[in-house]
C-alpha cells in the first residue's frame, strides 16, 4: 500500500469569489491518480458544498482530502456557530443562509442533503458555539 | 488526433505567451522548440490570438486549390455574411459570390439549422427534469473542452449533428453531384470538425477554410451586387448563430413552452458554466448554449472583420422569429428522416492518469508534491512549461529535469561556484613540498 496522500486546505469564512478553488484541486488530484470521472464529479460536488458551508455559515475552516488507494476521506471543520438541529440543517430546502449569501446564488438548502447523497460514509458532528465537522467517504470501487 | 492549429518554427522566438494562455495547458516549448500535446489541444485558438509573431496559424485546405475545380460548392458558415461592409443585405452577398463562378449553399442552410433548432427543442421537450440542462454541440472547441475536462456532461451534450453538416447531408441527397464541398470556417475548431468527426463516422463535407480568406479575396475584388436580387422567401434566423444567443433563440422559436436558456461566449465564460453544471448549481435551466469564443462565432480566429462590427451587421439583417406552419412541417419531415441524429456517443478524451497503477501513481504524486515545493511557484514559464505545477508534473511523467527550471539552474551554478573558491583556496600539497625542498 502507499502512502496515503493528504490534501489540505484554509478556507476563509464569506470569502465567495474563491470558493471552489479547493475542490477544483481535489478533483484534479483524483483525476491524476486515474479514480474514474463519476467518482471524480461525486468527490468534487461533497467537497464543493463543504467548502461553501464553511465559508457561508462555518466562519471559514479547515477542508481536509485523505486519499488512500481505494477511498478518499474528506473532512470539513470549523470553530463556528455550530448546528442546533442537525436533523433539521438536513432537510432538502431547509437553510439559514443571509440574504447576502442568497444574492450570491448560495443558500438554496440542498448542500447538506447532496453531500449525503454523493457519499458512501456520512457523519457530521457539532456543537452550539463550538463548531461543526462534517466528514464524508467515498469508495473508488463502489457504483 | 487531428488537429487545426499550424505552427511556424522559424517565427517562434520562444515568448511563453501561447503556453500561458492556452486553457488546457497544451503548449510545449522544449529545447528551443514549440509543441502541441495533440491530446489536450481543443482547437480554441487562443494560441493565435496571443502570438504577435504569426508563429501560429490555422491549418485549413489550401484555397488557391479548391477554387480551381470546374464546380466549387460553398457552405457558408453564418459568419461569412457578417463579414463585408459593402453587402448587407444576404441576397447581394450571394449574387457576389455566384458572379465569381462559386455555388453557395443557402437553401439547405435555412433548412439545416430550422432542423438542427426543432431537433434540439424536441430533445429538451423529451428529457426527464433531471437530465436538463442539455448542452449545444454548435460549438466544437466546446465540445472537445467537455470530452476532456468535463466528460461526465457528455450525455447532456445535444445529439444532434452540427447543422453545418446536416445542410450538407441534404444536398448530397438532393443532388447526385459528388462535387466537393468547401466549409468556410470561422476558425480551427470546425475545421477539425470535419477532419475528425465527433458523434458521426465521417463528415460529409470534403474541404475547410478558414472563411477569412475567401472574404478578403472577394472584398479586394470589389465587384457590385446584381441589380436585381432574388425574391425568395428568408427568414434569415440562422444567420443569427454566429452571435451568441441566435442558436438559443431559434430554438426557442421551435419550443411549445417557455424555456430558461443561458447563452454564455468567451473561454472564462465557458469553463464557469460547465464547472458550475457539474457542482450541480444549475437547476432549473432547459439548455446552454457555450461559445469559446467571445460574442461568439463572429469572433472566431478565422475572421476578418472585428467582432463587434460583425456582431452589429448580424444584427441588423431583417430576420423573422415567427415560425409559420410551414416552417414546422418542413422540420418535421426532415425529423422524420432520422439523419440528424448522431451516429456514435461523443467520447471521452480524458487526461491521461500519472500510472495505470493507482499506487503507482500515488507514489508519483508524492514525488511530484516534493519537486513542486522547492520549485519557485512563480509560474514564469522559462522552463517552457505553463506553471510550476505543470512543470513538476512533467517531471515524474519523466519529460524534464529540475534544471529546466532557470532559478533551480542558478542555485545550481550558485553552488558549484562556491566550491570552486573553497576548492581554489585549499593548497596544493605538492607544490608546498616542492617549495620546501629548494
Ligand atoms: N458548517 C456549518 N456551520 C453552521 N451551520 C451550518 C454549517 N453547515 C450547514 N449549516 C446549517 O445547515 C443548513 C443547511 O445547510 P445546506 O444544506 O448546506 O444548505 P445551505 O448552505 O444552502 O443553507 C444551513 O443553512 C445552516 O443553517
Ligand atoms: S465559438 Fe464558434 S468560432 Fe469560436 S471556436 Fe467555437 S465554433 Fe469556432
Ligand atoms: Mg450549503
Amino acid at each position: 500500500m502507499a502512502a496515503p496522500v493528504c490534501l489540505e486546505y484554509r478556507i476563509e469564512g464569506n470569502d465567495f469569489m474563491v470558493a471552489g478553488a479547493a475542490s477544483n484541486n481535489i478533483k484534479n488530484t483524483l483525476k491524476m491518480l486515474g479514480i474514474s470521472s463519476s467518482v471524480c464529479t461525486r468527490v468534487a460536488i461533497i467537497a464543493y458544498e463543504a467548502e461553501i458551508n464553511l465559508v457561508i455559515h462555518g466562519g471559514g475552516g479547515v477542508l481536509k482530502a485523505e486519499i488512500t488507494e481505494d477511498r478518499v476521506k474528506l473532512t470539513a471543520e470549523d470553530e463556528g456557530p455550530g448546528i442546533a438541529d442537525i436533523e433539521k440543517a438536513m432537510t432538502e430546502g431547509f437553510s439559514t443562509a443571509t440574504e447576502y449569501a442568497r444574492e450570491m446564488g448560495f443558500g438554496a438548502g440542498m448542500g447538506l442533503p447532496n453531500i449525503k447523497k454523493n457519499s458512501d460514509e456520512f457523519n457530521i458532528e457539532s456543537e452550539v458555539g463550538k463548531g461543526t465537522r462534517l466528514y464524508s467517504t467515498v469508495f473508488f470501487n463502489k457504483q | 488526433m487531428l488537429h487545426s492549429v499550424k505552427i511556424s518554427r522559424e517565427a517562434c522566438q520562444g515568448c511563453v505567451n501561447c503556453i500561458k494562455i492556452c486553457p488546457t495547458e497544451a503548449i510545449r516549448i522544449v529545447d528551443g522548440e514549440i509543441n502541441i500535446i495533440s491530446e489536450l489541444c481543443i482547437d480554441c485558438g487562443e494560441c493565435l490570438r496571443s502570438c504577435s509573431r504569426q508563429a501560429l496559424g490555422i491549418q485549413g485546405d489550401d484555397w488557391n486549390k479548391i477554387k480551381e475545380a470546374p464546380k466549387v460548392t460553398l457552405l457558408p458558415d453564418p459568419v461569412f455574411y457578417s463579414q463585408f461592409s459593402h453587402y448587407m443585405d444576404p441576397s447581394a452577398l450571394e449574387s457576389v459570390v455566384s458572379s465569381f463562378g462559386y455555388e453557395m449553399m443557402t437553401e439547405e442552410m435555412e433548412e439545416a439549422f430550422d432542423l438542427s433548432a426543432y431537433a434540439c427543442a424536441q430533445a429538451i421537450s423529451h428529457s426527464p427534469r433531471q437530465s436538463l440542462p442539455l448542452i449545444s454541440c454548435y460549438c466544437s472547441s466546446t465540445l472537445r473542452f467537455i470530452q476532456s475536462r468535463f466528460p461526465e456532461l457528455l450525455p447532456r451534450v445535444v445529439p444532434v449533428c452540427s447543422p453545418l453538416e446536416l445542410a450538407a447531408d441534404l444536398l448530397r441527397m438532393r443532388t447526385n453531384s459528388s462535387a466537393p464541398i468547401t466549409l468556410l470556417s470561422p476558425c480551427p475548431a470546425k475545421i477539425t470538425m470535419i477532419k475528425d468527426p465527433q458523434g458521426r463516422e465521417r463528415s460529409p463535407i470534403d474541404n475547410a477554410v478558414e472563411l477569412r480568406r475567401v472574404a478578403r479575396s472577394i472584398m479586394a475584388s470589389n465587384a457590385s451586387p446584381q441589380p436585381e436580387t432574388d425574391a425568395r422567401e428568408r427568414s434569415n434566423r440562422w444567420l443569427h448563430w454566429a452571435r451568441r444567443g441566435g442558436e438559443a433563440r431559434h430554438i426557442q422559436a421551435f419550443s411549445d413552452r417557455k424555456l430558461t436558456m443561458l447563452a454564455v461566449s468567451g473561454l472564462r465564460n465557458t469553463i464557469d458554466v460547465l464547472q458550475e453544471l457539474e457542482l450541480g448549481r444549475l437547476r432549473n435551466v432547459d439548455f446552454i448554449e457555450c461559445r469559446i469564443c467571445d460574442t461568439g462565432c463572429v469572433g472566431g480566429t478565422g475572421t476578418a472583420e472585428s467582432r463587434f462590427l460583425a456582431n452589429l451587421r448580424i444584427n441588423s439583417i431583417n430576420v423573422d422569429w415567427n415560425v409559420t406552419e410551414n416552417d414546422v412541417q418542413r422540420a418535421e419531415r426532415l425529423y422524420a428522416m432520422d439523419f440528424w441524429a448522431i451516429e456514435k456517443e461523443y467520447t471521452a478524451r480524458p487526461h491521461l492518469p500519472l500510472s495505470d497503477n493507482i499506487g503507482e501513481a500515488m507514489a508519483k504524486l508524492q514525488q511530484m508534491k516534493e519537486i513542486y515545493s522547492c520549485l519557485p511557484h512563480i509560474d514564469c514559464g522559462s522552463c517552457g512549461r505553463p506553471s510550476c505545477q505543470a512543470m513538476a508534473e512533467e517531471i515524474v511523467r519523466g519529460h524534464g529535469s529540475v534544471t529546466d527550471c532557470i532559478f533551480k539552474l542558478r542555485e545550481g551554478i550558485a553552488t558549484l561556484a562556491n566550491r570552486i573558491v573553497v576548492m581554489s583556496e585549499s593548497q596544493p600539497q605538492t607544490l608546498k613540498i616542492r617549495g620546501e625542498t629548494k
